[in-house]
């Protein structure tokens, strides 16, 4: 074994054993205390962010550019051509991704842990925070699309569930349901892109797919329509994960959660991460005009719509959202406009100041009372910027399409949803006639459950 | 009618400046516990804690059976005694009531507890042995005697009915051999079986409750879908942006218009969102404008719509008003008390607020009866519509009550033989007296307990802590040095820790803007800032100015802070929009630095934070500007201050309230509070409840410097109160969060003081480490055996933790000690207690100076205490919630999460260690007095009468205490006449995190930290 397999190694185990461990405690009857675990997660992103810069020095030192650390193949069914390939990339663009996943996972997961200080769901917060830091973990360093997925679903169902921490509030559990909701689209999309790339090519490891060359030097080995067809399927995966039009709505929605895994989750890296499997497949998007030209639209149609909202938010964390939303959208034009490394060095940036702005979020009015002070005044009221160039008519319907969110939710609800819903509910009904057909009668017990129960409440009088 | 609503609003102002109130003003008229079941029926929230939580208590001994056996006993009066049948008497079955927990859970719980868990098996834990071994013989021996063989025949029908389907399933025939297992069994499968059925017969004793008033209620009740959630989430977004004090970057175009009109102009626009329940907006908005419709005239339309007779209007507003109450009472706020924010709504908002809201309603119920239920009728006929086919509402089913009368029967041993022989009138009176004795009625007695529980240990020590400090003669040598802090319960140990150091000094305590009432502006602020009590509008103003040799420095920095904050406010804009941001992003990078320092060392960062703007805070060395040459006070030159004659005025006023008249000290430290910490949205509620949320520092600093102008001291010596010339007043802050104390204008100081100051700084350090110590017992973050300067560093750290949800507790307050300090001094009162201090021999036959003490002490004390009171007993309903996921909106106040209701209230981790209870109010006077008081107060009057607080009296001459109960004053008889005694307030709460029980703090005690202190 050399140097970079055994380093390699503890990058991707130290969040590994993080998870079992905290998750066989949490699930036996002699859970740990919050010192412990503290302890737990903060050595484990320590050891694995020293193993991950070893590894940079390493690469720095050797010059070697892309350094593969194989598990081999977990599942090999060759008549089906399925197979789970375990395979770790270390590149340039890997390496830089990891380090920022820990870096930010330790220091936010540090301010959790006084934050969520004995609040009840303490361990359970701690629990899905090291199932996303082991999924930020596995998808910076896939190797393979299969280990790309696999990471890529620990995001989203911590986020998530994340998202409905405080699930004894209604509005909570609905936005948490909404967010998963939309990452099962772009889930369903990634998978579909999977599966296709294996048929089309045997295998999903990216080194073929790419075709020789370290990142972003490599050159697919698709032909134009298929670079197109899965391109677009992963193009839709990315637009679910990282809140790009027309899914935007999600992102302000995410805020339900703790501070903390808001500030890591949406400001610096589950929102990226779109734009990381874009950055991860540049060699396809090279391969074809027309999904360049598509990532760069939606990256630029995001970039404006999430300004104009980010403007005209009046509450923090929103207006912090779409500012986030602002940037990624920047980050995906640039990556359509065939950059590499600017975008990959703006994902960095931008991470690390938004969640310190989403951290000092709660402190906003200390803020501007001492920005005030300094000042000697009223904080001076910002101009319409460009708007201002166009009629007041135009102005005012802006400002309520922004205001609205430019209706994304209102569609997708209008255009997914209610289909949606519509043909589930036929087969319902079609269901129930069958059912009471066959019974000769009423079929259905839940039909006698009100939809409200009542719960009984000492509030009672 | 509107008006009447909005009294129901939560009157919360912008969060900037937190003012504690009562959260049920708007009933205060009524008595307090009729204004809890009104106020909770009104706003859906819990008036108490939860039963379980007061049977904790219980358990551990905060409520004592003789608490509960006394306010039982005095509640019900001539009907304790009431015999009832078999059951005993009322007193006896409510107290049974009380001391074993019954459990109620919803119908399908209930079924699975009977059919599945071990309630038909074995009788509940609490149920003593003897019952149990009764309950088993007598139904044994019922039994073999009466069912052997054919003689069931005999037995009455509902014997029957009950007694053969629980057989049948038993082996019958085996009866003889029967272990105690298996009667236990069929004893409660007979129980159960004779409460069903005696239950099912007999009528419900308690009025069903109505069915909701409002169609959204109704509709969700009926259908599940709630159209209150996109009613609130289209206002949340407008009203937050209606009512933005700047946090948008893009303000609201249409705000100039009015809320009404504003959102016409907004929303009656072509080209909106394809929401089908809004499909209908435009054309509403636009045939509002064509009528000429006022907002009354809407609502009035909206009303008849909704077909809502003239009588039940009132109700239907009110409740319609409270489905977002938090905004609605922000516009409330924002329109009556437009002073209070920088951008104030015009007049009227409010009813338009409602128009608008009844407008959208009315859009939403449409489409949603017609989506769900099908419902192409009009709006008018919805209700009934609904409630043909909702169920009746049910107050409890059958099988809830037959289990309530199931857990009695099992603790207080009836029989099955006897229920079965009750006739339809018996159980219809037994259910009623269970009934009767409901959920609410049960924590209203167990409050009562908890809160004589507090009362008689407080009233108690503060008797023996007097019989032990009377004999002590009174010092005749002035003290070394004087302290004179707020009444707040915080500053209660500092007070103690400061006269444990230096047993010869004294303390006084008193409102913490020390009658100074002004706008005060320091030399780094940007705004006047009113410092006093939210019920006085200060006419004076008071600036901080730079020393004349610190001028040109000055205006060098003030440059650089007027420059660096331009930058940062632009940066910070630029972060969040399109073209600035891709800078701010390629510079992000930057930002980890500071985001892992603050995180991870944020005491060195907060240092290192400190050293910087060292070399742009303006310099320390300030004067005031606080007397006044013009005749009129005011803003401008000149005006600024105040004259001579009011400073004496007010100087003479403080020292007479509190009694410091002679002996004085040769140095007396004047010392306001406020509290700083990073990351907390209710900062302002953490300061001085006295200056409005405001630090009351400025105050103090004020007031020293007026009592040491000599033209002031002249005119007080005129007036009978001579301040020695030797005597130098110095004025500072106590923070309390990191437990900093900053005196001001030492450099006024005369040298000759020197010494003194040394020495009380001395004091007032070891002070500062001490409370720190004791203040980290509470903070489980902290370690128990915390040394004295490591809790120090402790609270340091906490105050400038970016992720600290609890920088400080807040309040704990449970009792208000108004009168000399003999009477609490060198008593443990674990900082509960406000102390105001107070000399009867100071003050006329009329007691006037207490009366002015009491105007101000009692509402704003109360206030606090009834503030807390509800946040504490339901911290969602009436509190702020879950610190965690607020959210900070429009700059006026906090939502939950991405968007919500606006939360005034405290949040959970500021109530964690209050207990709720009535404030116990302890006056030094005589009955009489205090009676002419209340009676000249109708403020006052309206509290005590109403038992909003609890008053006791000690008189100054005998120092007996009385209690003022249903309007007597009824003399209070100590229940325990020695305290436990300690060497140090440490030794007393060393290794306790709970609240701890009063006791003598005595240097020469020979005990060591008395067993008893926590209680469990």
């Amino acid at each position: 074994m050399t140097a970079f397999q055994i380093l390699g190694t503890i990058v991707v185990a130290s969040p590994t054993v993080l998870v079992a461990v905290l998750g066989a405690t949490t699930a036996s009857r002699w859970p740990m205390s919050e010192r412990a675990i503290h302890r737990w997660i903060f050595s484990g992103v320590l050891v694995g962010m020293t193993a991950a810069i070893a590894v940079l020095v390493l690469m720095l030192l050797t010059g070697d550019r892309e350094v593969p650390v194989e598990f081999g193949q977990w599942v090999v069914i060759p008549e089906e051509d399925f197979h789970f390939h375990m395979k770790f990339l270390f590149d340039w663009l890997s390496v830089p991704f990891v380090i920022l996943s820990y870096v930010l996972c330790g220091t936010i997961g540090a301010f959790a842990n006084r934050y969520l200080h004995r609040e009840p769901g303490y361990r359970r917060f701690s629990m899905c925070y090291a199932l996303f830091t082991l999924g930020m973990v596995l998808t910076s360093l896939a190797g393979t699309i299969e280990v790309l997925f696999f990471g890529w679903e620990l995001v989203g169902l911590s986020s998530a569930l994340l998202i409905a921490f405080f699930h004894e509030r209604a509005a909570a559990v609905r936005n948490g349901q909404w967010v998963w909701s939309v990452y099962r689209i772009s889930d369903a999309a990634f998978l579909i892109a999977a599966l296709a790339l294996h048929h089309l090519k045997g295998e999903g490891d990216f080194d073929l797919m790419m075709g020789a060359g370290p990142w972003p030097e490599g050159v697919a080995s698709l032909t134009s329509a298929q670079a197109l067809f899965i391109g677009s399927l992963l193009l839709v995966a990315a637009m679910g994960k990282s809140a790009l039009v027309p899914f935007s709505g999600w992102l302000p929605r995410a805020m339900e959660g703790p501070t903390p895994s808001s500030a890591v989750f949406y400001g610096a890296l589950s929102v990226h991460l779109g734009a990381f499997l874009l950055l991860r497949v540049s060699p396809i998007l090279e391969r074809s005009v027309i999904l360049s030209a598509a990532v760069a639209a939606v990256g630029v149609l995001t970039a404006v719509t999430a300004a104009a909202s980010a403007r005209v938010q009046s509450d923090i964390k929103s207006s912090l959202a779409y500012a986030s939303l602002t940037q990624v959208g920047v980050i995906v034009a640039e990556i359509g406009f065939g950059l590499r490394v600017i975008p990959l060095v703006h994902i960095i940036g931008h991470a690390s100041l938004r969640s310190l702005q989403l951290l000092r979020a709660p402190s906003l009015l200390r803020d501007y009372h001492a920005l005030e002070n300094a000042i000697g005044g009223h904080l001076p009221a910002q101009t319409t910027g460009w708007s201002r160039w166009f009629p007041r008519s135009w102005q005012r319907w802006a400002y309520r399409a922004a205001l609205e969110r430019f209706f994304l939710d209102a569609w997708l609800e209008t255009i997914v949803v209610r289909p949606f819903v519509g043909i589930l509910s036929w087969c319902d009904r079609a269901e129930r006639r069958w059912t009471d057909w066959l019974a000769r009668g009423r079929s259905r017990e839940s039909d006698d459950v009100l939809p409200n129960e009542m719960v009984v409440e000492e509030l009672k009088l | 009618m509107i008006d009447l609503g909005a009294s129901l609003l939560p009157a919360q102002g912008p969060i900037t400046a937190f003012v504690f109130d009562n959260t049920l003003r708007a009933f205060e008229s009524m008595g307090f516990e009729e204004a809890l079941v009104s106020g909770s029926k009104t706003f859906g929230c819990h008036p108490y804690w939860a039963e379980e939580r007061y049977h904790r208590e219980f358990a551990r001994g905060r409520i004592l059976s003789h608490d509960l056996a006394t306010e039982l006993l005095e509640d019900l009066g001539d009907r304790a005694d009431a015999l009832l049948g078999f059951l005993g008497t009322r007193y006896h079955l409510r107290l049974a009531m009380l001391e074993q927990p019954l459990r109620l859970a919803p119908t399908r719980e209930l079924e699975w507890l009977v059919t599945e868990s071990d309630a038909l098996r074995q009788f509940r834990d609490e149920v003593s042995p003897a019952i149990r071994t009764k309950l088993i013989s007598r139904t044994r021996h019922w039994i073999m005697s009466e069912w052997q063989g054919h003689r069931g025949d005999a037995q009455p029908d509902r014997a029957r009915e009950v007694i053969e389907p629980v057989m049948a399933g038993f082996d019958f025939s085996r009866v003889h051999q029967w272990p105690d297992a298996t009667w236990e069994q069929f004893v409660l499968q007979a129980l159960w079986q004779a409460c069903l059925l005696g239950v099912r017969d007999a009528a419900p004793p308690i009025a069903p409750p109505a069915r909701p008033l409002r169609h959204r209620d109704l509709l969700l009740e009926a259908c599940g879908d709630d159209t209150d959630v996109v009613v609130n989430a289209m206002l949340i977004r407008y009203c937050a942006a209606f009512c933005d004090q700047g946090l948008a970057a893009w303000p609201l175009p249409t705000r100039d218009a009015g809320f009404l009109s504003g959102f016409r102009e907004l929303y009656g626009q072509a080209r909106g969102g394809p929401e089908p329940w809004l499909r209908g907006l435009r054309v509403a908005l636009e045939a509002h404008a064509k009528d000429g419709l006022t907002p009354l005239d809407s609502i009035e339309r909206s009303l008849v719509d909704l077909g809502v007779p003239d009588e039940e209007q009132e109700a239907f507003l009110s409740q319609t008003l409270l489905a977002l109450r938090g905004w609605a009472g922000m516009i409330w706020q924002m329109e009556t008390r437009g002073d209070r924010v920088p951008h104030p709504l015009p007049q009227g908002s409010l009813i338009e607020f409602l128009a608008l809201r009844l407008l959208l309603e009315r859009l939403a119920l449409a489409h949603t009866a017609r989506e769900s239920m099908g419902w192409r009728g009009s709006l008018g006929d919805l209700r009934g519509f609904l409630a043909s086919r909702a169920p009746e509402p049910e107050s409890l089913t059958t099988e809830q009550r037959a289990f309530q009368i199931f857990q009695l029967a099992q603790l207080r041993g009836w029989r099955p033989e006897v229920l079965c022989r009750l006739s339809l009138p018996e159980w219809t009176a037994l259910i009623g007296e269970v009934e009767a004795f409901s959920s609410i009625e049960r924590r209203r007695i167990f409050q009562r307990a908890f809160e004589r529980r507090y009362r008689m240990e407080a009233l108690d020590a503060l008797a023996a802590n007097c019989r032990s400090q009377g004999s002590s003669p009174r010092h005749e040598k002035p003290p070394p040095f004087q302290v004179i802090t707020c009444i707040d319960d915080r500053e209660e140990s500092f007070r103690r820790h400061l006269e444990e150091i230096e047993p010869a000094c004294e303390t006084f305590g008193t409102a913490g803007f020390f009658g100074v009432a002004m706008y005060f502006r320091g030399v780094a602020d940007a705004h006047d800032a009113a410092l006093c009590p939210i019920v006085v509008t200060p006419q004076h103003y008071v600036r901080e100015h730079v020393a004349l040799t610190f001028e040109g420095s000055e205006r060098v920095r003030r440059h650089t802070r007027q420059a660096i904050g331009t930058v940062t406010h632009r940066f910070h804009m630029g972060s969040r929009t399109f073209t600035g941001g891709i800078i701010a992003a390629v510079l992000g990078s930057l930002a980890s630095i500071p985001l892992v320092m603050r995180v991870l060392f944020p005491r060195t960062t907060a240092h290192l934070r400190t050293w910087f703007g060292g070399f742009v805070q303006p310099p320390r060395v300030t004067h005031l500007e606080l007397e006044r040459t013009e005749a009129m006070p005011g803003a401008e030159a000149g005006h600024v201050g105040f004259t001579v004659t009011e400073m004496t005025a007010i100087v003479e006023r403080l020292l007479r309230d509190i009694g410091l008249t002679k002996r004085f000290a040769r140095l007396v430290f004047v010392m306001g509070h406020g509290s700083s910490s990073l990351n907390n949205p209710h900062e302002s509620a953490y300061n001085c409840g006295a200056c409005a949320g405001g630090s009351g520092g400025p105050n103090a600093r004020t007031f020293a410097q007026m009592a040491n102008d000599a033209r002031v001291r002249e005119a007080l010596s005129r007036r009978g109160l001579v301040i020695p010339d030797a005597t130098r007043f110095i004025g500072g802050t106590h923070d309390t969060c990191n437990d900093s104390v900053r005196v001001d204008d030492l450099e006024r100081l005369p040298s000759t003081h020197t010494p003194d100051f040394v020495r009380l700084r001395g004091v007032v350090n070891d002070a500062r480490r001490r409370n720190a110590q004791e203040r980290c017992r509470r903070f489980y973050s902290a370690h128990l055996n915390l040394t004295a300067d490591a809790a120090l560093r402790h609270v340091e750290a906490r105050a400038e933790d970016l992720s600290q949800a609890r920088p400080e507790f807040k309040h704990a307050n449970a009792l208000c000690l108004v009168g000399r300090r003999q009477w609490s001094r060198g008593l443990f009162l674990d900082r509960r207690a406000f102390l105001q201090s107070y000399d009867p021999a100071e003050d006329d036959d009329e007691a006037h100076v207490l009366e002015r003490i009491l105007q101000a002490v009692v509402p704003v004390c109360s206030g606090i205490n009834l503030q807390y009171y509800f946040s504490t007993v339901d911290p969602v309903g009436w509190g702020a919630g879950n610190k965690l996921s607020h959210n900070i909106a429009s700059l006026v106040g906090v939502m939950d999460g991405a968007a919500s209701d606006l939360r005034p209230g405290l949040h959970r981790q500021m109530i964690e260690i209050h207990e709720p209870m009535r404030l116990l109010f302890v006056i030094e006077t005589t009955a009489a007095a205090i009676e002419r008081i209340i009676d000249r107060n109708p403020g006052i009057k309206t509290l005590v009468q109403g038992q909003w607080i609890h008053l006791a009296v000690i008189d100054p001459a005998t120092g007996r205490m009385a209690l003022a109960r249903s309007g007597m004053f009824e003399p209070h008889e100590p229940e325990q006449t020695v305290l436990p005694q300690a060497r140090c307030s440490r030794d007393w709460y060393a290794g306790c995190r709970d609240n701890v029980r009063p006791a003598l703090i005595n240097p020469s005690a020979a005990m060591p930290a008395h067993p008893m202190r926590g209680r469990a």
